[in-house]
């Protein structure tokens, strides 16, 4: 190496061209007294995704986040936000934070709560007089901002607990369980302030254990079982990898089992009467049963249909199913358990 | 800048949960009936004299007036302290407020700092205006003229801080529940200790003497009042100590930097 490369200041090359995460975690471990919460976590969250983190109740999801924030220091390893240390100062300047059990100081209005937390986000009085009522009317308190947080429900709790997340205008915003108080309206506008977060460049940090809400909405999951993560990828990837074909039809035996066993696993089948002497007992009645087969490939179902037609079989239903996250995440954690 | 934050949204939220409504309703009641019960003694003059001069009489009212007016003050501001204090950074820990503040760009100790400067503003501010308002009521009643009230009551004001910043410190590291057990216990000890190293002084007993002593050193709550009430005190009154008399045991007869 040349002298004047190395007079150069010490960032390596690839940092200098790869785009920074907004969050980076390597060989993160936390223990308390003894009991491990996170064995060797690594997460890379690049800036403007929508990122979910899933896990049962205490995976260890509230530890990283608590961690990333600077709030709890890991045992070993490393948090990264935006190439800074987690928990400095500036790095936290960049993040909005809606803690898990969304506490806030309840004497305060809901107004006053926003403008408690602009002073050392370091917005000027002017720019938050300016925000307060803009993002109250974003998470749809407009007209509460200056009532008491003692006297919202749980559900206008949880939505101050976002204005004050989003009000200092963060690159990235954690949210621990942000719609575990809110009804089916609420989740709904909460997936819409998510989206337009996304729409403004912000990275988003979602951890919960609400399925349905990550798979509508995250760009990548990261699935964290006991302290470990178990899977990540891209949402499509994840969804698109293994899918269902439920075919029904008059009748089930052995013989179609092991005709539809050459290109699939049987996963279920359900509904049959197989039984020996049943198809005597009742010659040419559609009993009606439903083979789900787990395929890898859905392009696989006009065969299926052939082979089902071909033997004689009366086929009533093909149907594609696409495994839902929930059941991609039962897998993933049962699997772990085994 | 953080922490004077904090300490504003402190003196808010004492404002808000009408601490400062409670306080001064109940200080204005203690010092009304303070002044009226002195008012009728003094103005009852019967027995109250006896063989003492004019002059006598009068250091010797306004000592005892202002003495147990200002010790019922410590003793309150005291317990102020304490109270407002003693689960100032541990509530907030248990009810999980303090998450989404120390999430913010701000250090730990702004926080526990800016809490700490409002709680001593307010006990000070508590502190000069009851202990201002009780030798006034002293002056107007007996004509009685403090020795020197700034000391007294400045070092009042620092007695009731050592408390609060014991009970906050402790408030960083114990539950609410247990933090509270330590520094009430820590303050009656104080107290106790005090009596102690009085009756000692008055039987010349060395042992007392020390005990009073070391646990001064561990909490000079009462120690700091005791130099507090010095600067009260009449120097007739003063002068009758030579005679024999061993004085009020709730007061320091010395000057607090002389020791025993």
């Amino acid at each position: 190496m040349s002298l004047t490369a190395s007079a150069e200041p010490p960032v390596s090359a690839v940092e200098r061209t790869a785009i920074v995460p907004a969050i980076e975690t390597v060989g993160l471990r936390k223990a308390y007294r003894g009991t491990v919460v996170l064995h060797d976590l690594s997460l890379s969250v690049a800036p403007g995704e929508v990122f979910g983190f899933l896990g049962q109740n205490g995976a260890g999801k509230t530890t990283t986040v608590k961690i990333l924030m600077g709030l709890v220091r890991p045992t070993t390893g490393e948090a990264r936000i935006f190439g800074l240390p987690a928990g400095d100062r500036e790095a936290r300047r960049r993040v909005g934070y809606l803690p898990e059990n969304f506490r806030f100081h309840d004497w305060l209005t809901g107004a006053g709560l926003l403008d408690f937390h602009g002073r050392p986000a370091g917005l000027s009085a002017g720019e938050r007089r300016a925000r307060i009522p803009e993002v109250i009317q974003r998470v749809g308190l407009a007209g509460r901002g200056d009532e008491r947080i003692r006297t919202y429900s749980k559900g206008m709790t949880q939505r101050i607990g976002l204005a004050q997340a989003i009000f200092h205008r963060p690159k990235l915003v954690l949210l621990d369980e942000p719609t575990s108080a809110l009804d089916p309206v609420g989740r709904r506008e909460v997936r819409d302030l998510i989206r337009s977060l996304r729409d403004d460049g912000i990275t988003v940090f979602l951890n919960s254990h609400l399925l349905s809400e990550v798979e509508m909405v995250c760009d990548r999951v990261a699935i964290i079982d006991r302290g470990r993560v178990v899977h990540s990828g891209r949402m499509e990837e994840l969804l698109s990898g293994v899918s269902e074909l439920r075919v029904k039809v008059d009748r089930v035996d052995d013989e179609l089992l092991s005709a539809l066993k050459r290109f699939a696993d049987v996963v279920a089948v359900d509904g049959s009467e197989t039984e020996p002497g049943n198809e005597q007992r009742a010659p040419g009645v559609r009993h009606g049963a439903t083979v789900t087969l787990a395929v890898t490939d859905l392009e696989l179902a006009p065969l299926v249909a052939e082979t089902v037609i071909r033997r004689g079989y009366q086929l009533f239903g093909l149907v594609p199913v696409h495994r839902s996250l929930e059941e991609i995440f039962m897998d993933l954690i049962e699997g772990g358990q085994r | 800048m953080n922490t004077l934050t904090i300490a504003r949204f402190t003196i808010q939220e004492a404002i808000s949960r009408r601490l400062i409504l409670a306080g001064a309703v109940l200080s204005l009641a203690f010092l009304g009936l303070f002044t009226l019960g002195f008012y009728l003694i003094y103005h009852n003059d019967s027995e109250l004299s006896g063989p003492l001069s004019d002059a006598q009489s009068q250091a010797m009212f306004g000592t005892v007036m202002s003495v147990l007016g200002l010790y019922a003050v410590n003793f309150l501001a005291g317990f102020l302290a304490l109270f407002i204090s003693v689960g100032a950074i541990s509530g907030e820990i248990d009810s999980g407020a303090l998450h989404a503040v120390l999430a913010r760009p701000l250090r730990r100790a702004e926080f526990v700092v800016g809490r700490w400067l409002a709680y001593a503003g307010l006990i000070g501010v508590y502190v000069g205006l009851m202990a201002g308002s009780l030798l006034l009521a002293a002056r107007l009643i007996s004509g009685y003229t403090t020795p020197d009230p700034l000391r007294a009551t400045l070092l009042m004001m620092l007695a009731s801080i050592v408390l609060l910043t014991v009970s906050l410190f402790g408030s960083t590291v114990l539950s609410t529940l247990a933090n509270g057990v330590v520094v009430f216990s820590l303050f009656g000890l104080a107290w106790l200790a005090g009596i102690i190293e009085f009756i000692g002084g008055a039987l010349s007993n060395e042992a007392m003497l020390n005990i009073g002593t070391a646990v001064s050193l561990l909490i000079p709550s009462d120690a700091i009042w005791r130099g507090a009430s010095y600067y009260v005190l009449s120097p007739l009154y003063l002068a009758g100590l030579s005679t024999g008399y061993d004085g009020i045991g709730i007061v320091g007869h010395r000057p607090p930097a002389t020791g025993r």
